[in-house]
């Protein structure tokens, strides 16, 4: 059941290179979040039942809920445009998901260890390598939370590789960091909007003191 | 020879329910199942009037393109029912005999010498081009799952047993259906019902056909849909199934494939030309994803 749940994470990779419109990253990163609490509910058995709640509360109502309500309040209040351009062309976008995918899946192939659990190292190493390059092709401010994100997913699928008897201050630590560090970027988004009516990142090198 | 029957027979009935249900959705009065069965009727009544400035191939195009498509039906099996042709590695042959028929309407648009239908030819190349990966990965994976390469024995051995399996299957339908309306021309890529040359893919390359060639056309173009529907109810249909069961799922199938290109089409907005390669490329991503589902399914990849 879990890998049904790995390979849908895939496919919501893929789908974050397709789409170009605001809402749909929203949408997309809620899914994401669903995603990772089938993944914990059907691998995370063994350990302890607090923990167990624990995660699963943080996957379904941190990643799932709070976070993309967050997000699309900060777009709605800012007035986003609907369609984001990134610099690169979606065509090439698709392709370096999918050989992204291919390669982290051929590298969890050859990392026969005891201590890794590769099965989630295919999709995290895919999911981080593919948010670097998500805020790297977008212009946006907006789309680098997204980004930020979606790399954070791919670090909490790398802690369930890593071992599931993950102490329960990284988690707590992860969590926290993920919380502040979208929410200052809210404001750090509303304040750049209200100051420049636009979430364009040129507009920040024109800052001078 | 019963799956070549049911195929020519939904065949009949493929597009007539597809252009009767965007009337209801439309609020239009609809036409009778059968009116393009009429139509083609009509037009086989009528001569064929050709340009001077057309060779031979304009002349046999639309014949090898419909005899393409009626041999590929001769491939295709209905779940445990034997196709009339059966060898090892068949799908390659199958999805290159479609090829021929394309390629052979191509070279008769170019031969028209219309730089519209030069336009038309382009797109429609660069669109099966763009298409023929995923078709390929996705059957490839199948076979590396079943361990067969005809089509006969891949379906009969392909068993939803696992949930790994059923993502298989429902991606396959889905990549399946989006190729169908590609290879179609039908919404997301083309509109069948544009009436300006510069935004249209197929019909531009057949404007110059009329009388008998036109009639072919429109038969391959059905054959076509049903070829895919009975690709598309192999994924669902088991081989274990009883014998009419098999046959009551298959027309079952059929008419909810064209339901959904019926649906599909009359709420799906036409992509802007510069989008459709994207969206195109993005059945190669999903397939690529069937393949590596695939792989862990066989134990080609090993994960703990």
């Amino acid at each position: 059941m879990t890998y049904l749940f790995i390979i849908l994470y895939a496919i919501t990779l893929i789908y974050f290179a397709l789409s170009e419109r605001v809402k749909k990253f929203v949408w997309l990163l809620s899914i994401q979040g669903v995603i990772l609490f089938g993944i914990v509910f059907f691998s995370l058995n063994e350990i302890e039942i607090f923990d167990f709640i624990f995660i699963l509360a943080e996957t379904i109502l941190v990643k799932t809920i709070i976070v993309p309500w967050f997000i699309n309040k900060v777009r709605k209040r800012n007035n986003l445009k609907r369609i984001h351009e990134p610099s690169v062309p979606v065509f090439y976008s698709i392709i370096v998901v999918v050989i992204s995918l291919l390669i982290s899946f051929l590298v969890s192939n050859h990392l026969q260890s005891n201590y890794i659990h590769t099965k989630y190292f295919t999709v995290s190493f895919a999911s981080i390598l593919f948010g670097i390059y998500f805020i790297i092709i977008h212009k946006n401010i907006f789309s680098h939370v997204v980004g930020y994100l979606i790399i954070e997913n791919g670090i909490f699928l790398l802690s369930l590789a890593v071992g599931s008897e993950m102490p329960m201050m990284v988690n707590m630590a992860i969590l926290l960091d993920v919380l502040m560090g979208v929410l200052v970027l809210g404001v750090f988004i509303n304040r750049i909007g209200n100051t420049f009516e636009s979430t364009r990142i040129e507009q920040l090198s024109n800052l001078k003191d | 020879m019963i799956s070549l029957l049911l195929i020519l027979f939904s065949s009949l009935f493929f597009v007539g329910i597809i252009i009767r249900l965007k009337a209801k959705i439309a609020a239009r009065k609809m036409p009778p199942v059968l009116q393009p069965v009429y139509d083609v009727i009509r037009l086989f009544r009528k001569g064929a009037v050709y340009s001077n400035t057309t060779s031979i191939i304009f002349k046999v195009a639309p014949l090898i393109y419909f005899a393409s498509a009626l041999v590929a039906a001769l491939f295709m099996p209905i779940g445990s029912l034997k196709p009339l042709l059966s060898f090892e590695g068949d799908f390659v042959f199958f999805a290159y005999l479609l090829a021929l028929g394309k390629f052979m309407m191509i070279l008769a648009a170019m031969d028209t010498g219309s730089g519209f239908e030069g336009m038309g030819a382009n797109r429609e190349a660069f669109y099966s081009m763009l298409v023929e990966p995923a078709f390929f990965i996705l059957i490839g994976s199948v076979a590396l799952f079943t361990d067969n390469i005809s089509f006969h024995a891949l379906f009969l051995n392909f068993n939803v047993d696992s949930n790994l399996a059923y993502i298989i299957g429902i991606a396959s339908v889905y990549v399946l259906i989006f190729i169908a309306m590609v290879e179609n021309s039908r919404m997301p890529v083309d509109d069948p019902k544009t009436h300006l040359e510069l935004t249209m893919v197929h019909e531009v390359m057949i404007l110059d056909n009329s009388g008998f060639d036109l009639g072919l056309i429109h038969i391959s173009s059905w054959l076509k849909f049903s070829i895919y529907g009975a690709l598309i109810s192999n994924f669902i249909i088991q081989g274990s199934w009883a014998f009419y069961w098999q046959i009551a799922a298959f027309l079952g199938i059929q008419l909810a494939f064209s339901l959904t290109v019926g649906v599909l089409e009359s709420f799906k907005a036409r992509n802007k030309l510069e989008k459709n390669p994207q969206w195109i490329i993005i059945l190669s991503a999903i397939s690529i994803v069937v393949f590596l589902t695939a792989l862990i399914i066989t134990q080609k990849i090993i994960l703990n």
